[in-house]
């Protein structure tokens, strides 16, 4: 009797503890599908193969591509803005480290020249931002088209091929079982945000800037340069998200990356950052980007037509946003 | 020494100030304004008068279209409420002190957060010294922690933290913009007793305020805006509390 109340209790203090998480909800969420897929895949391992090793592959390796851009989206979200360049920024670096790798530069200086250029882009977004006072969702349509015509005109709209040897491919896409290394890189970039997001002055002044940039600003935050800050980050991850795609697939195409930018910012969403700014979690996009993936890849091993994934992806991201709403309010 | 040769000076001394918002909206005309040691200004005036926006050129979040403003009789630009917290000023603003989506601790240290070397926060230490703060100094009715979302918070328990925090990072000047409005009357008087402590401990403040009466009990010298204009600037001893009714409802 007593055991069975204690235990109970104790579900209820961890269910309290959870919910009253900043990522709470969608942790549940999560945590619940996980649950159903697994169990489903133990009663029925014939037909729904979702722990096989190949599938657990695939899902630790889709993930990582959105999910650390997701991680910068969240950080410029939260301080109150938006790139939706990041998918331009994504093709331009990788075309760029391509490129200088193939015309001879050493790897490591391509690589890291590729990711100078993702912040360089994004330094310049947020500098025309803050500097204009014009919505970044504008200023960054502009320059996502932009950049996405100088990745079309460099490449002369084909492809081009990326043979960096062993040593790269095994640093950005080895396994480990079923584990993909792109995916710890994911763990650690989120970690690294994490750090800097809830235990960093730097992260206090993001949640500042885009909770009231007025009150911001008079508290002595600098908070352009705040924002200029988020665009920075979010165009180095961006790049280095597109390092790590390119080596994985041994190729640069001039669209690749299209449409990244919307779905980043649908994680986020999903995960609980606010579109207004000054509210999200490292977490709640951690698991946005994750849960994404979970069901396009539940879908697929349900033989499902394509167009479920973008009927269930759209119904996710409204039915996540107006619960996230409801239950901010109460 | 310094105290002598210092002791006439005001402490933050404006000349000629006029601002235009936009161009052509018209806040503020050759106002001259100065807050002494150890004196409270009460800034009175009609809605619209430009009591904000004085109160936002001294606080560095608004430059000034025309004027000076002189810190210990020497000339400073305010350029950012960095600059201005620098030297020597706090403020308590009539609208825009807290970030709801933040909990009060992360409130009370925005912008002057305690942290090491790298930048990393010690939370544990601002947490005790909120704790302390809200337990022994300025007591909010309602709070039971540090770590409440100053969202969840009424009017007045927010105007108690914005007070709490100004309190917290004491320094020279205060300036405190209608800092009462949703206070009740118990907390309004216990405030008013606090800010002529502060005074006796040697610090300058200007209360803006509506009520000429919370003015009256506590300020050493009226500043009267009109249109943006000043219109009176009278030390209490040479007035009293029927001809400054008479004269600010005459504007
Ligand atoms: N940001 C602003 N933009 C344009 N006009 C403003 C702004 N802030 C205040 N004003 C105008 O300036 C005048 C003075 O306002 P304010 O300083 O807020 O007065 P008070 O605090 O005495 O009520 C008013 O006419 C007001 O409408
Ligand atoms: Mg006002």
């Amino acid at each position: 009797m007593s055991r069975n109340s204690n235990a109970q209790s104790g579900a209820r203090a961890l269910f309290e503890r959870v919910h009253g998480m900043k990522s709470g909800n969608i942790l549940i969420v999560f945590v619940a599908i996980q649950i159903i897929a697994i169990g489903a895949s133990l009663a029925f391992p014939e037909n729904f193969r979702y722990l096989s090793t190949s599938n657990l592959q695939v899902l630790f390796r889709s993930i990582p591509t959105l999910g650390i851009i997701a991680m910068g989206v969240n950080l410029l979200m939260i301080s109150g803005e938006f790139d939706l360049s990041v998918g331009s920024t994504f093709a331009l670096a990788s075309l760029v480290m391509a490129k200088l790798f193939n015309a001879g530069t050493p790897l490591i200086v391509a690589i890291l020249l590729a990711v100078a250029l993702g912040i360089a882009v994004g330094g310049i977004n947020g500098y025309i931002v803050v500097k204009s006072n014009v919505p970044s969702f504008i200023i960054t349509l502009g320059s996502m088209w932009f950049w996405r015509g100088i990745v079309l005109l460099l490449s002369q709209a084909s492809n081009e091929a990326f043979n960096p040897g062993p040593t790269m491919t095994n640093v950005f896409t080895a396994s480990i079982g079923p584990v993909q290394v792109q995916f710890l890189w994911f763990v650690a970039i989120a970690i690294l945000c994490w750090l800097l997001l809830e235990r960093h002055r730097l992260g206090n002044h993001f949640f500042a800037t885009g909770g009231n940039v007025n009150a911001a600003r008079a508290l002595g935050i600098n908070v352009k340069r705040i924002k200029m800050t988020g665009f920075m980050i979010l165009g180095g991850l961006a790049s280095l998200s597109g390092i790590i795609s390119t080596t994985r697939v041994n190729n640069v195409s001039p669209i690749q990356g299209e449409g990244l930018e919307l779905q980043a910012i649908a994680a986020c969403v999903i995960g609980g950052t606010a579109l207004m700014g000054g509210r999200g979690s490292v977490l709640g996009a951690f698991l946005g980007a994750a849960l994404l993936f979970t069901v396009q890849d539940v879908l697929l091993l349900l033989r499902a037509p394509g167009y479920y994934l973008r009927l269930f992806v759209g119904l996710i991201i409204v039915l996540a946003v107006v619960l996230n709403e409801i239950l901010r309010k109460k | 020494m310094s105290e002598t040769t210092n002791g006439n000076v005001p402490y933050i001394e404006m000349k000629n100030i006029t601002k235009y918002y936009g161009g052509t909206i018209r806040a503020l005309h050759d106002v001259n304004f100065q807050i002494n040691r150890r004196e409270i200004v009460g800034l009175v005036g009609d809605n619209g008068a430009g009591k904000s926006t004085l109160i936002k050129i001294i606080s560095g979040v608004l430059q000034p279209t025309e004027g000076q403003i002189f810190v210990e009789g020497e000339e400073k630009k305010f350029t950012s409420s960095k600059i201005a917290m620098d030297s020597g000023i706090e403020t308590i603003y009539q609208d825009m002190n807290l970030i709801d989506c933040m909990d009060i601790m992360r409130n009370i240290f925005c912008g002057r957060e305690t942290t090491d070397a790298a930048g990393f926060l010690d939370l544990k230490e601002m947490r005790e010294r909120a704790m302390h703060l809200l337990k022994n100094e300025v007591t909010i009715e309602g709070i039971r922690s540090p770590d409440q979302l100053v969202g969840n918070l009424s009017g007045g328990q927010k105007q108690a933290v914005s007070i709490a925090r100004a309190m917290f990072f004491k320094n020279q000047v205060l300036l405190l913009d209608e800092p009462t409005s949703a206070l009740s009357v118990r907390e309004t008087h216990a405030f008013l007793d606090h800010i002529q402590k502060l005074r006796e401990e040697g610090l300058s403040i200007v209360l803006v305020t509506h009520n000429i009466f919370h003015a009256y009990q506590v300020a050493d010298r009226f500043f009267l805006l009109s249109q943006g204009e000043c219109v009176l600037d009278v030390e209490k001893s040479e007035t009293d509390i029927d001809e400054l009714t008479r004269i600010i409802v005459a504007h």
